[in-house]
């Protein structure tokens, strides 16, 4: 199974939306590619501030980081999430972690123009080592945590795998 | 599978080449065809073709497979792309049932159960009764793959016998033959199960299932991917008896769709197309689903089914195999 190392900004985002989605991704379910929604989302990426530059930190691939070292991390959904948020903190973790002084985070939200600006605080390094934690947790659990509502599930790639009884 | 993207059926000899982003279809008779790479989702030759190189690494991208049809109308082979879906957990939860020989003797039993209600359910509810009777108890205590398959061979050859009964006498199978098919029917029957294996094969492949363990049919069987014989045993009537019955009752299908000599027969060029176009059409229509609450093709099905199989492993759940609920 994964180790601490390989947790990546996906983890991290799927533990804040949806722990069984999680535990699915990390036994190699990706019906991602078939879904409409996340095409929707890979294209937004690709015609979204084409000049920024990915970073490949090995699990976790940031979007873009600025001059002034600030992770840059674009969205293709309209409305700010706490997986967002958490996924900005563990980018700069990771960051911080191979000695580049991350100043902090921005969310960018094409669709309605807007951006979130997040400051490095202090507790993130507790945030996101919990967070890695939390992953580790999840996914080591022999079995699929819960379904949720089906409202909650609306959109979701795994939704034809969880729901088609 | 929801998204846009569609299958290809090639119908006549062509030369697939690479331009750009694009596939290139260069055909015998006929002009060349450019098709958009993101526009397909598999395709399905039922005619030699030529590919090279170039074409390949762009299929292999995109995770297309490109399926291919022998001169009989038997699945040929794959031009598979790199099986990235394909997971170890998944695949060992897998082996791991299908190694318990009680979960793989239920599963195997749950899928002859569903297949032969799907033939029944196609055919003729009455005259089928009492062989679909015979099998329920049959199957009810047997231990072994061997002996399901030798019930369900027994229930088979009176679905043919009753399938005869519904056909003008030209097409009537007077059993199955297969390699060659010996009569129209019967070429009629392997042309379209050849398809469905083709198509289950996709759906697999885009789980994380390993298409060579089975439960039903021995593992590897024939250097075949015996776990799409399993899935696509319940999806053969709703196609290939469906479609044989609807299309015989509506005067489609011709005796000159066929190529008949005195041991065996083929579709015609003509008779391919039309058939091709009719599974085409079929695979298109779609269905309420109750559980998803939305409309799925019957295409779709199939990798809903897969899925299903993916959560029985993973998870553990029973699994039901697909039964015709319309």
């Amino acid at each position: 199974m994964i180790t601490n190392g390989d947790v990546g900004g996906v983890h991290i985002k799927y533990l804040h939306h949806c722990r069984r989605q999680l535990w699915l991704y990390a036994r190699g379910l990706r019906p991602e590619a078939l879904s409409t929604t996340v095409q929707l989302g890979e294209a937004v990426h690709a015609t979204s501030y084409r000049r920024a530059s990915p970073i490949d930190l090995g699990s976790a691939r940031l979007d873009d980081l600025d001059g002034e070292l600030w992770v840059h991390e674009i969205k293709s959904s309209s409305r700010p999430s706490s997986a967002d948020e958490a996924q900005a903190i563990h980018y700069c973790y990771r960051l911080r972690k191979v000695g580049v002084q991350a100043q902090g985070a921005v969310l960018h939200y094409p669709k309605t123009r807007r951006t979130r600006r997040l400051p490095y605080a202090e507790e993130w390094d507790q945030r996101a080592q919990d967070d890695i934690a939390a992953v580790l947790d999840t996914v080591a659990a022999p079995t699929a945590p819960e379904r949720l509502r089906r409202s909650a599930c609306r959109g979701c790639s795994y939704y034809d795998y969880c729901w088609s009884l | 599978m929801p998204t846009a993207a569609r299958t290809y059926w090639l119908t006549s000899s062509c030369r697939i080449r690479r331009k750009d982003q694009s596939l290139l279809i260069e055909r015998e008779h006929g002009d060349d065809v450019h098709i958009p790479i993101t526009d397909v989702r598999d395709v399905i030759a039922c005619k030699p073709i030529d590919v090279n190189t170039a074409v390949v690494s762009l299929l292999n991208q995109h995770s297309i497979n490109v399926h291919m049809l022998s001169y009989y109308g038997d699945y040929a082979g794959s031009l598979a792309a790199a099986d990235n879906a394909t997971s170890g957990e998944t695949v060992i939860a897998q082996v791991q049932l299908a190694t318990d020989p009680e979960a793989r003797t239920r599963i195997a039993r749950d899928i002859v159960h569903a297949t032969a209600f799907n033939v029944r359910r196609v055919i003729d509810r009455d005259l089928l009764a009492a062989p679909y009777k015979t099998l329920t108890a049959s199957i009810k205590n047997a231990t072994s793959s061997d002996e399901l398959m030798g019930a369900e061979g027994t229930f088979r050859r009176s679905a043919w016998e009753v399938l005869d009964t519904k056909l003008p006498d030209w097409l009537q199978m007077h059993g199955r033959s297969r390699r060659p098919p010996r009569n129209a029917g019967n070429a009629f029957i392997s042309y379209v199960n050849g398809i469905v294996y083709a198509r289950v094969l996709t759906a697999v492949r885009l789980t994380p299932l390993y298409s060579g363990v089975a439960f039903l049919h021995s593992t590897m069987e024939r250097q075949r991917h015996s776990l799409v014989l399993d899935l696509a045993e319940m999806f053969k009537p709703l196609f290939a008896e469906r479609l044989l019955l609807r299309m015989a009752s509506r005067n489609q299908l011709k005796e000159h769709h066929f190529d008949t000599d005195s041991n065996q027969a083929m579709l015609s060029d003509t008779g391919r197309k039309i058939v091709v176009a009719a599974v085409r059409d079929e695979l298109a229509a779609t269905v309420t689903h109750r559980e998803l609450n939305r409309k799925v093709a019957y295409d779709e099905l199939l990798y809903l089914e897969a899925l299903r199989l993916t959560r029985t492993c993973l998870e553990g759940e029973s699994y039901k195999p697909f039964r015709i609920w319309w």
